[in-house]
């Protein structure tokens, strides 16, 4: 069977549901006539603003519904479908609601947070449609854990045979040996790169090191040469899939946080209407 | 030689051979014949050689400091007197049989410590293992939003501890402001709290009047039946946060809410419904003055007629040929010729007499003898200026002027020669009363007043000693007092577009646009094409303006208000 991701779910039908409640909400827009001007006082801006902060709410819910695996209300996969399509409709829900009246304040707030996390979240959808794929085409059969393995094979085999070496070329070896790391720092897992890889390092300046090299250690410096090749491959290949998976990651970083501060901020929001009603 | 080599390490024999050569190189090489597989030992770290007589280590490459007494180069081996290469320590022992020329071993005593390996270093793989937290960063953002805009805000209308940080706070609850106040209440914006007094109450309409304190009333008694604007409030109408200009609401749902079908609001009302100028607006009222005061003619149904007491045919003075005048000559008058705009260039200045008549329209009465004119007002007035003049000329007029005036020869009777008898006097001054009279009756019934006015005898008077009302001019100057028209904003259009006057032969014509030619121009409130969309607010203004609206008003009893909507019909 064809996978079928959370955007097709149960043939688009959040997709539909979204698009009809769009289309409601910009038909009564249009159709109503305000006095003044449209804004989020009128009785079309009241409606608008409540079926908004309740899209939230139901939104920020899905935090909640996702952590409890014993739930039997949908599945959790029409829960995100629904969560992605209503929360992008959201946008037009909210847009319209404020009648396109922006400003320096908590109202505007409330709102632009409301786009950065709707906009998050789709970073966050296009992530999950591409990353996937690209973590398959990356590590193939491989895992993590297995090329782990293999470099330390590789290491052992490498450490044999840099012993017949000479010191500059063994301390190349050697910094690759003692020095190579994966992860361990923000922007080395985020850009999937090492700038300071001692195995890069070493492959690089091979050739400068190894050129004297004759005979039987000229042999060996091949031989070694192709083992920190290979052991430098499978550092790239682990490092793009960390790279995958702290992308997976990463969005939710700001998506989440996000989300509680345009809850705070909706919050402040329909206080400051209220308060100075 | 031939030596017994034995290398070990932690105590254990790692491995045991005889090795037979020339001499004996001492490192990690695997070429080498001691071979010391450590990456701490020079690839070619020294030597073992025997010449005449013992063993000699020299060392080999440069900086592999590998003797016990560091500066030496080469060191006699001996048993009982180890040296060290690099982790190991080399000694000389006595040949184990007599095959060996001697035994050398090898201990490591500093053993290479286990390299750790890639998995170990690497314990960061994931976002969460750096520190970074989804949780935290939502609590921490979310209070901050929660401090700033709600706690922080709040203090001075919840009366928080801190309600006088709040005011001077750059983040006060001037960041609740939903939209720019309009300009007159700019001031008081950064003061939330001059308007919105109690938390989570609408502002009163007595906030209001605090300032507003001398506003009267919207609306005239007569229009407000008691419970028809009940609940409404200052802000029902007139919204803030809504732009510097916006003052109230100028939508046509704030009029038509009432005036689609106004009987069903109030019984009593006199205009008839209204909902959007295009489609559904009654015909134009206008305002005429009468005998029994103004009255309201509505157009189409009534058939206005102006009732001014003048003598007024436009087509006349409009004549595309022109006009005689007896200053200018022909001349070709327009119609701002008369009617000149007023100040404000809104509506037009009375048509006066004096300014725009007289030049061609001259009160002279005897214009065979002098250019005088009668002041234009009071008939008595005139009169008496007739009578002087006539007896003026009976008493001091020349031959030539005399002869003119009373059509018999003779002159003033003061110029005569000699005392005047009785009976000259007495016929002097019959002659001067008579035609005095004679003048002034030809010049109010048919040459002059009667040109323009409504000349009658007074009745009572002989004929003899008549008397003369002229009827009071009511020209109509405030022809819609309801509609707030001004020409200014019509410059491009002709006069005549609206105004036909080119063939009306009577004063009693009605020139004023029906509200077909309004429409030719002016939309409803939808927009239309080639139409100026126009809603209710273009032309109206909210009920009376005399009577700004005022939410404690009540109507002291139904019947008086029904009784001034009588009235106003």
């Amino acid at each position: 069977m064809r996978h079928r991701s959370i955007l097709e779910y149960a043939q688009f039908r959040w997709f539909k549901g979204a698009v009809a409640l769009t289309c409601l909400a910009a038909a009564a827009y249009l159709w109503h006539d305000p006095p003044l001007k449209p804004y989020g006082g009128t009785w079309l801006g009241y409606t608008l603003g409540t079926i908004g902060a309740v899209l939230i709410l139901w939104l920020l819910w899905y935090g909640v519904r996702k952590r409890r695996y014993r739930s039997t209300s949908g599945t959790v996969q029409g829960w995100l479908s629904a969560h992605v399509y209503l929360g992008t409709a959201l946008v037009v829900i909210v847009t319209l609601h404020t009648g396109f009246e922006l400003g320096w304040n908590v109202h505007t707030l409330a709102y632009l947070l409301m786009l950065a996390v709707v906009g998050t979240g789709l970073y966050g959808v296009f992530l999950y449609l591409r990353v996937p794929r690209a973590m398959t085409e990356n590590l193939g059969v491989e895992t993590q854990a297995g090329i782990l393995l293999k470099v330390n094979d590789l290491d052992r085999e490498i450490r044999a045979k840099a012993l017949s070496l000479p010191d500059s070329v063994l301390a190349l070896v050697d910094a690759s040996l003692k020095g190579t790391r994966l992860g361990g720092s923000f922007s080395r897992l985020v850009t999937g790169r090492d700038p300071s890889c001692p195995t890069a390092a070493a492959v690089t300046r091979w050739a400068e090191a190894s050129r004297r090299l004759t005979g039987d250690a000229a042999k060996v410096g091949k031989e070694t040469y192709a083992l920190l090749l290979r052991k430098q491959q499978l550092l790239e290949q682990a490092r793009r899939d960390l790279r995958h998976k702290a992308l997976l990651d990463l969005w939710l970083y700001f998506h989440v946080p996000l989300a509680f501060m345009l809850l705070a901020a909706l919050v402040a929001h329909v206080v400051a209407v209220f308060i100075y009603w | 030689m031939k030596v017994l080599l034995t290398i070990r390490a932690g105590g254990r024999v790692q491995s045991k051979k005889p090795v037979s050569a020339d001499w004996l190189r001492v490192g990690r090489n695997a070429s080498c014949e001691i071979h010391l597989p450590d990456p701490r030992v020079a690839l070619e770290q020294g030597m073992v050689t025997r010449p005449d007589e013992g063993f000699m280590y020299v060392a080999g490459e440069a900086g592999a400091s590998d003797i016990s007494r560091k500066g030496v180069r080469q060191v006699r081996l001996a048993p009982g007197e180890p040296v060290d290469i690099g982790p190991y320590r080399m000694e000389l022992l006595p040949p184990p049989s007599a095959d060996y020329d001697a035994a050398i071993q090898l201990d490591l005593v500093r053993p290479l410590e286990a390299a750790s390996d890639l998995a170990t270093r690497s314990s960061q793989l994931t976002l969460g293992s750096l520190g970074l937290t989804k949780r935290g960063a939502a609590w921490l953002w979310a209070l901050i939003v929660l401090g700033l805009f709600v706690a922080l805000p709040s203090g001075r209308v919840l009366d928080l501890p801190w309600r006088d940080a709040a005011k001077v706070s750059t983040f006060g609850d001037r960041f609740w402001n939903p939209g720019p106040l309009m300009l007159a209440h700019q001031p008081i914006a950064q003061d939330c709290g001059a308007c919105h007094e109690t938390a989570f109450e609408r502002v009163k309409d007595r906030t209001c009047l605090e300032c507003h304190a001398r506003i009267g009333k919207h609306l005239a008694p007569h229009a407000q039946p008691a419970g028809l604007f009940e609940g409404a409030r200052c802000a029902s109408c007139h919204r803030e946060h809504k732009g510097v200009k916006a003052t109230h609401r100028d939508d046509d749902g704030f009029c038509v809410a009432c005036h689609r079908d106004l009987r069903s609001r109030s019984a009593g009302a006199a205009a008839l419904d209204a909902s959007d100028f295009a489609r559904d607006h009654p015909a134009f009222r206008l305002s005429l003055p009468g005998e029994a005061g103004v009255r309201r003619v509505r157009m189409g149904v009534d058939a206005p007629v102006e009732a001014s007491n003048l003598t007024f045919p436009h087509d006349v003075h409009l004549a595309p040929e022109g006009v005689r005048s007896p200053v200018q000559g022909r001349m070709k008058l327009e119609c701002r010729g008369c009617h000149q705009p007023d100040a404000a260039r809104q509506g037009f200045l009375p048509v006066s007499m004096a300014k725009h008549c007289q030049e061609c329209h001259a009160l002279q009465f005897e214009p065979a003898v002098t250019a005088r004119e009668v002041p234009h007002g009071k008939v008595s007035d005139a009169l008496v200026v007739i009578e002087e003049f006539y007896a003026n000329l009976a008493l001091q007029g020349v031959p030539d002027s005399f002869r003119k005036a009373f059509g018999v020869p003779g002159e003033g009777l003061l110029r005569r020669v000699g005392e005047p008898t009785p009976s000259e006097r007495e016929s002097a001054l019959k002659l001067a009363q008579r035609k005095a009279r004679q003048v002034g009756e030809e010049m109010l019934e048919v040459r002059v007043c009667k040109t323009c006015h409504a000349v009658t005898r007074a009745p009572g008077h002989s004929p003899a000693t008549p008397e003369w009302r002229i009827a009071p001019v009511r020209a109509s100057t405030e022809w819609m007092p309801q509609a707030r028209f001004s020409h200014r904003a019509h410059p491009h259009v002709k006069c005549a577009e609206c105004h036909d006057v080119a063939t009306s032969k009577r004063s009693a014509d009605v020139a004023m646009p029906s509200i077909k030619t309004c429409r030719g121009c002016h939309g409803g409130s939808r927009p239309a094409e080639g139409r100026i969309t126009s809603n209710c607010l273009l032309c109206h203004g909210f009920h009376d303006t005399r009577y700004p609206w005022d939410p404690l008003f009540t109507p002291r009893s139904p019947q008086r208000a029904s009784g001034r909507v009588a009235d106003a019909r």
